[in-house]
């Protein structure tokens, strides 16, 4: 068979990186720090068992958190992403985005609101830079200071049907009272956290965000309560079957909120905000590809960058795809030009032979979150 | 880590048994490994001919897509179609129900390729 090597590479350890090894994490480099791609008992193991009713816990530390306080924070975050920040009310979440100038994508974020002068941003681990660097620029605007905690923050997910029933004991906080998209400062042995009701896997649960001290407690304390540690390969699975984007795939600085289908959350009456006469005129002249659902009726995994055709001719490519156990086969997210993008004689070109698929919509598998 | 001692072994981590002039074809242990969940599986053609070091089959696992290459030269005589519904096989009995292709050689020289000691000894490297 073939092997990929990868390059020795200088990479940041989250506090958890011994719990990896422990458990036989395969590290492998993502956005600059050595993050598990599974563990000992495999990706599909770790999928399945989010799926089937376990909980799952994820180490997503490399994540960054960015802090935004101060008497303009509103009108700024305002500015700065596309959803209408002054929806939120104190312990409300909302998942956004930071535009450009152009209307296309620096980054998905979620948005935390702690009250009307103090928000937290979560945005992704391989744009922290770049993110954090527009952030600040944008920031000499207005009376705000942004800072950057990601270096001191550690963040868990705990996914899966059991996941309050296995948080519930080491948090002093009933967690019945935390909705979906809300979140409550709460503590955990003594130590402050914020816990969230969201994820990025289609089950309930939720994003524990904690100081580093605390992080190996707490894992201990989830995985002795019969969390299963869950890697990067599942994570991706689980996502992909939501349709649930990501930046380098569904998203990045060519397309905008038009093309991605993500204009629910680009409020264009909530005022002015950066990328927003972009996104305008974009959604007047209609969208340069459509981003689409395939449910592959051939037989084959249909896999990112794999081109789609539509009787011998090249229209689009998938951005994600995966073999999905629950939904019986492969299933893929693709941009597609317009002018087929309703096409039901759509194939993917998978090693040279065609594979018959058919149109569908995302999720691809029943969500599961608490509405 | 299984190295069975009957068996003869390539480099790229593939297994060869080899009965008169038939040979049967698989992925060894190790390769199981280090793919992980074995998803999906492309078998060759029957009658298909081969060379030494010809990619000739697909295991594909969760993250990857993965080339299968020929240890001996010959025809695909027959093909293990129950990794079809069972892909697992690769990973579960990579020696026996994970078996991929038998081939119909056309040489009979084995000399390019390892024995089991020589493979061991590879993967201690």
């Amino acid at each position: 068979m073939s092997e990929t090597h990868t390059n020795d590479e200088l990479l940041a350890h989250t506090p958890l990186f011994d719990q990896h090894i422990e458990l036989g994490g395969k590290m492998v480099p993502f956005a600059g720090f050595s993050m598990p791609v599974q563990y000992r008992q495999g990706a599909l193991k770790e999928y399945q068992w989010v799926r089937e009713g376990g909980s799952g816990i994820f180490d997503i530390t490399h994540m960054a958190q960015v802090r935004v306080e101060g008497q303009q924070a509103l009108e700024y975050l305002q500015y700065v992403t596309t959803n209408d920040v002054s929806a939120l009310v104190d312990g409300q979440v909302q998942y956004s985005a930071l535009l450009n100038t152009q209307g296309t994508f620096i980054d998905d974020i979620t948005t935390y609101r702690i009250d009307a002068h103090h928000y937290y941003l979560c945005i992704n681990a391989a744009n922290r830079h770049k993110d954090v660097a527009h952030l600040l620029q944008e920031a000499k605007n207005f009376d705000v200071r942004v800072v950057d905690e990601s270096d001191s923050t550690t963040l868990l997910a705990l996914q899966g049907a059991t996941a309050q029933s296995l948080l519930q004991p080491i948090i002093n906080h009933d967690l019945e009272l935390i909705g979906y998209y809300r979140f409550a400062q709460v503590q955990i042995e003594g130590i402050d956290a914020i816990v969230s009701r969201t994820g990025y896997t289609g089950e309930d649960g939720f994003e524990i965000y904690i100081p580093n001290k605390a992080a190996q407690s707490v894992w201990q304390a989830l995985t002795a309560a019969g969390a299963m540690p869950i890697g990067l390969a599942a994570r991706d699975m689980l996502r992909t079957e939501m349709g649930y984007a990501l930046y380098g795939h569904e998203i990045n600085d060519q397309v905008t909120p038009v093309e991605a289908k993500l204009m629910w959350i680009t409020k264009l009456s909530k005022g002015d905000f950066i990328g927003r006469d972009a996104v305008l005129a974009r959604k007047e002249q209609g969208a340069n590809n459509k981003l689409i659902a395939l449910k592959v009726t051939g037989r084959g995994i249909p896999r990112e960058h794999y081109l789609v055709h539509c009787d011998g001719k090249e229209v689009g490519f998938i951005t994600s795809g995966m073999h999905s156990p629950l939904a019986g086969g492969g299933v893929a997210l693709a941009y597609v030009s317009p002018d087929f993008a309703e096409s039901d004689t759509l194939t993917i070109d998978i090693r040279g032979k065609a594979i018959a698929t058919e149109r569908t919509t995302t999720p691809f598998v029943r969500s599961n979150v608490r509405k | 880590m299984t190295i069975p001692a009957d068996l003869k072994y390539t480099k790229e981590h593939e297994w060869v048994r080899i009965e008169g002039d038939q040979a049967t074809i698989g992925l060894t242990d190790h390769a199981q490994e280090a793919l992980g969940d074995i998803v999906f599986v492309e078998l060759p053609e029957l009658d298909r001919e081969l060379s030494i070091e010809e990619a000739f089959a697909v295991v594909e696992s969760v993250k990857a897509v993965s080339d299968v290459y020929s240890p001996v030269a010959g025809t695909v005589l027959s093909i293990n179609e129950s990794l079809e519904e069972t892909p697992e096989s690769v990973n579960s009995d990579p020696y026996g129900d994970g078996w991929i292709a038998k081939v119909q050689l056309s040489n009979s020289d084995t000399s390019h390729l390892m024995d089991a000691e020589a493979y061991a000894a590879l993967l201690a490297e």
